[in-house]
This record gives C-alpha cells, sequence and structure tokens, in this order.
C-alpha cells in the first residue's frame, strides 16, 4: 500500500504537484505573515457608520443586496420567457416548480390552500437561501470599516472569550480592550442577523392564525382557550399549545440564526487556526447547512399553516 | 430591553425585515411565481395537445396502413379472380378451337375419301368398260367375224364382269 503510494507520488506529475500544493498551503497556513487576524464576532448586525443612523447596519445592507440579487436573478429567468426553457430558466423553473409540487404535497393538491400558500413558502424558502448563501461570499466578515472601537464592555469581553481560541491571545484580547479599532464588516448575513430571522418567524406565526382564522372563523381560538369547567385537561391542553404557538417563535428565529451564525463563526476560527484548506472542508458543511435550514424553515411554515386550517373539534 | 439590544434587536429593524419579505414576496409573486407557473401550464397543455396530436397521427397512420392492406388484399384477390377467369376462358376458347380443328379434320378427311371413292368408282368404271370394249375386240377378232348383236355381247359382258366384281370383293 505504502509502496504504491510512493510509486504513485512519483510517477504520476499530477499527483506529485498536488501533494507539494497541500504541503505548501499547510506550511503557509503556520507562517505569520499568512494567519489570518484573530475572529471577531459580533451577535448584533452593527451600525455600517460610526456616527451615522443605527439602524443602518450591515445586516440591513445585506438584506438590500439580497433582495436586489433575488429580483436580478428573478428578472433574467423571466424577462425572455420561452417554452422551450433556456439553462436559467430551466433551473428557475425547476425550482418554483418543486416547491408548488412540495407546497401541494403537503397542503393538499390543487387545493386553495396551496395557492394561498404559496407565495409566502416559497418566498421563504429563496429569501433564507440566498441569505445563507451570501454569507459565504469571500469578502463576508473581511471588508469593513474601521470604527474607533469605542465598542461596549460586553463586546470586548466577548472578543477576548473568542481570542482565546488562539496563540496570541494575550496581546489581541489587551489590544482589543484597550479601544484599537475595530473593523466593522461592510457585510454580513441577513440570516446572521436576528432582526431578520425574528421577523420571518414573526410572519410566520401571525399568518398561521390568520390562516386558521381566514379557514375555522373565531372556533379556530378553541384551540387554546376552552372552558375549564366544561373541560378541564381541555383547557390545561390549550394552555400548552399557547405556550407552543409562542415559542414557534423563538424557536424559529434562533434555529435558523444559531445555525448561520454559528457557521460563520466555525469558518472564521478555522481560518484562524488553519488558514489553508480546512476552512474548504466547513465550506462544504456549511453549504449543506444553508439549504437544509431554508429548507427546514419552508417546510415548518408549510407544515404549520396546513395544520392551522384543519378543524381539531372534528376528530372527536 | 436590554438582553435585545445586546442582540441587535430593535422594533425599526424588525419592521424594516418585515416589509422587506412582504415587498419580496409581492415582487417575486407578480414577477416569478405567476409567469413561471403560467408558463409551465402552458407547456404542459402544450406537451399534452402534441402528444394527443401524435396519438391521433399515428392512429390515423395505422389505419391508413390497414386500410392499404385492405385494398392490397382487394387487389390481389381481384387478381387472382382476373386469372382464373382469364385461365378458364382460354381454356375454353382452346377447347373450341382443338373441337372445330377436330371437326374440320373429319369433314376434309371424309371428302377426301368421299372424293376418293368417287374417283375410283369412276375409274373402275372406266376400267370396265375398256375391258368390255377390248374383249369384244378381242372376242371378235378371234371369232373373225363380228357379232351379230352387238347390243346382245355388250350386256353379256357386263353382266359376267359384275359377276366377277360382285364374288371377287
Amino acid at each position: 500500500m505504502f509502496k504504491k503510494l510512493l510509486q504513485a507520488f512519483v510517477l504520476n506529475a499530477r499527483i506529485r504537484n498536488a501533494a507539494i500544493g497541500v504541503i505548501a498551503l499547510l506550511v503557509l497556513s503556520v507562517v505569520p505573515f499568512f494567519n489570518a487576524p484573530p475572529p471577531h464576532v459580533e451577535l448584533a448586525a452593527e451600525a455600517l457608520l460610526e456616527h451615522g443612523p443605527k439602524w443602518f447596519t450591515n445586516g440591513l445592507l445585506t438584506t438590500i443586496l439580497v433582495d436586489l440579487i433575488i429580483i436580478l436573478l428573478a428578472v433574467f429567468a423571466v424577462s425572455r420567457m420561452k417554452e422551450i426553457p433556456g439553462a436559467w430558466q430551466n433551473i428557475v423553473e425547476m425550482l418554483v416548480e418543486g416547491m408548488w409540487n412540495l407546497t401541494q404535497s403537503i397542503a393538499g393538491h390543487g387545493s386553495a390552500n396551496s395557492r394561498k400558500f404559496f407565495p409566502w413558502v416559497i418566498t421563504i424558502f429563496i429569501f433564507v437561501l440566498v441569505s445563507n448563501y451570501i454569507g459565504l461570499l469571500p469578502g463576508f466578515g473581511s471588508i469593513g470599516i474601521y470604527h474607533s472601537g469605542a465598542e461596549s464592555h460586553a463586546q470586548a469581553a466577548l472578543d477576548n472569550q473568542l481570542a482565546m481560541a488562539g496563540a496570541e491571545t494575550v496581546a489581541v484580547a489587551a489590544a482589543a480592550e484597550e479601544g484599537k479599532p475595530v473593523l466593522v464588516p461592510l457585510f454580513r448575513s441577513p440570516s446572521a442577523d436576528l432582526n431578520m430571522t425574528l421577523a420571518l418567524a414573526l410572519i410566520s406565526v401571525f399568518m398561521t392564525q390568520f390562516f386558521g382564522v381566514q379557514a375555522l372563523g373565531i372556533r379556530y381560538f378553541t384551540k387554546f382557550f376552552k372552558n375549564p369547567f366544561n373541560d378541564g385537561m381541555g383547557a390545561v391542553v390549550g394552555f400548552f399549545e399557547l405556550i407552543a404557538e409562542i415559542s414557534k417563535i423563538i424557536s424559529f428565529s434562533f434555529r435558523l440564526f444559531g445555525n448561520i451564525f454559528a457557521g460563520e463563526v466555525v469558518l472564521l476560527v478555522m481560518a484562524f487556526l488553519v488558514t489553508f484548506l480546512l476552512p474548504s472542508i466547513f465550506y462544504g458543511l456549511e453549504l449543506f447547512i444553508g439549504f437544509i435550514q431554508a429548507l427546514v424553515f419552508m417546510l415548518l411554515t408549510l407544515a404549520f399553516f396546513t395544520m392551522a386550517t384543519v378543524s381539531h373539534d372534528d376528530h372527536h | 430591553m436590554d438582553a435585545l439590544d445586546k442582540l441587535g434587536i430593535s422594533w425599526q429593524l424588525l419592521l424594516s425585515q418585515i416589509v422587506n419579505f412582504g415587498l419580496l414576496m409581492i415582487i417575486l409573486q407578480q414577477l416569478l411565481y405567476k409567469p413561471v407557473l403560467n408558463m409551465l401550464e402552458q407547456r404542459r397543455q402544450r406537451i399534452a395537445e402534441g402528444l394527443e396530436q401524435a396519438d391521433k397521427a399515428s392512429h390515423a397512420a395505422a389505419e391508413a396502413e390497414a386500410e392499404k392492406q385492405a385494398i392490397l388484399e382487394e387487389a390481389r384477390r381481384e387478381a387472382q379472380e382476373v386469372r382464373a377467369q382469364a385461365t378458364r376462358d382460354a381454356e375454353r376458347i382452346a377447347q373450341d378451337v382443338r373441337s372445330r380443328a377436330d371437326q374440320e379434320a373429319q369433314e376434309i378427311r371424309m371428302k377426301a375419301q368421299a372424293d376418293a371413292e368417287a374417283q375410283t368408282a369412276a375409274v373402275m368404271a372406266d376400267a370396265r368398260k375398256q375391258i368390255a370394249d377390248l374383249t369384244i375386240a378381242a372376242t371378235e377378232q378371234i371369232l373373225g367375224r363380228e357379232l351379230a348383236n352387238r347390243d346382245e355381247q355388250e350386256r353379256f359382258v357386263a353382266d359376267y364382269l359384275a359377276q366377277q366384281n360382285g364374288s371377287g370383293s
């Protein structure tokens, strides 16, 4: 086995070059010049302009960017729509048709519910997917504006903790605490901004109630509120249902935020530890997670929508 | 509220995200979902139509093929009949010709036979007459005189020859 490998190494130029490249990159990773800076991790989206409005955050800027990308891609696919589709039109049609079939398979084939739910869930999917993936582009987290560093104490402490992962911990931590200029990234994946995930969670849960009331009328709320003197057990269950409904907001928002934010932190840390090669593996993982999270958000929303339109009284 | 602040949540940003999502949904609904689903439906119908037409065309082709086969079969049968008829006619005509030829041949033969018989009879009659004449002349010469009753003589010879002829044949 070893002999065979050695033979391949000596004889096959391609394998030899690849191996030399790998070794060179690994060596470069420990050369101080190529070391990534210690990861600067900020839980909240930061205001881009130091003295500008607080609401103009990198998360908001990237949200607008995501919107533009989605709309441009849509326009590009639909502007010259043909019976015989081109490559891009084909991909977009595949996406829309796939989501449409998925919606129908859960909400009922050809049902009015499918048509009502479809724009909500497919927009969630597309928006979350593009948001997740845009954070993986080079330049996210690395291009930014230096602020004078009058960060809050909590932020410095967080930086301190995360910088522990590195070797030059003490110096970096000290520098951060002393108010050294801090890089505020120009872009931030919207999925790593709680405002976006919370907004989507609120929309999802609110629309669940909306569709429920639309389908069942005032009867929908009997799921949560029952007369405790008639049906004591039912009242307790209804109370739990209410809590579950509210906790959906939190689970929706923090699931997406946590996955994407953590993914970005993992990428940063990996780039900090071994500059080359190692992050590539995690990039693959993040691509997978980005897709799965978009799908999960969409499918859960769809499932809740569908469940809300079904009357629970009929079961008894 | 301090906790929310640390998480970067502010009601303005939250509202902006909600509005953003709503706008994006409306724009995409008009721009993407409707046209694409319409196009898919349109294409589905086109394909269904095409398949139906192809089905029809293949049906028509099969029918045409069957018809062709039927016509060919009919033509073959007719040709067969015509040939059989022709063969029968030819045989009949041949039969006719042969029988007529036979008949004619028969007639010719019979006529020839009759001719020959008549000739023979004539020759025989002539010969008898000459023989009778010669006999009379010879007898005259032998007897040295002319028979007195010439008519009697001739009758006598003729009777004799007839007698000979009758017993001889």
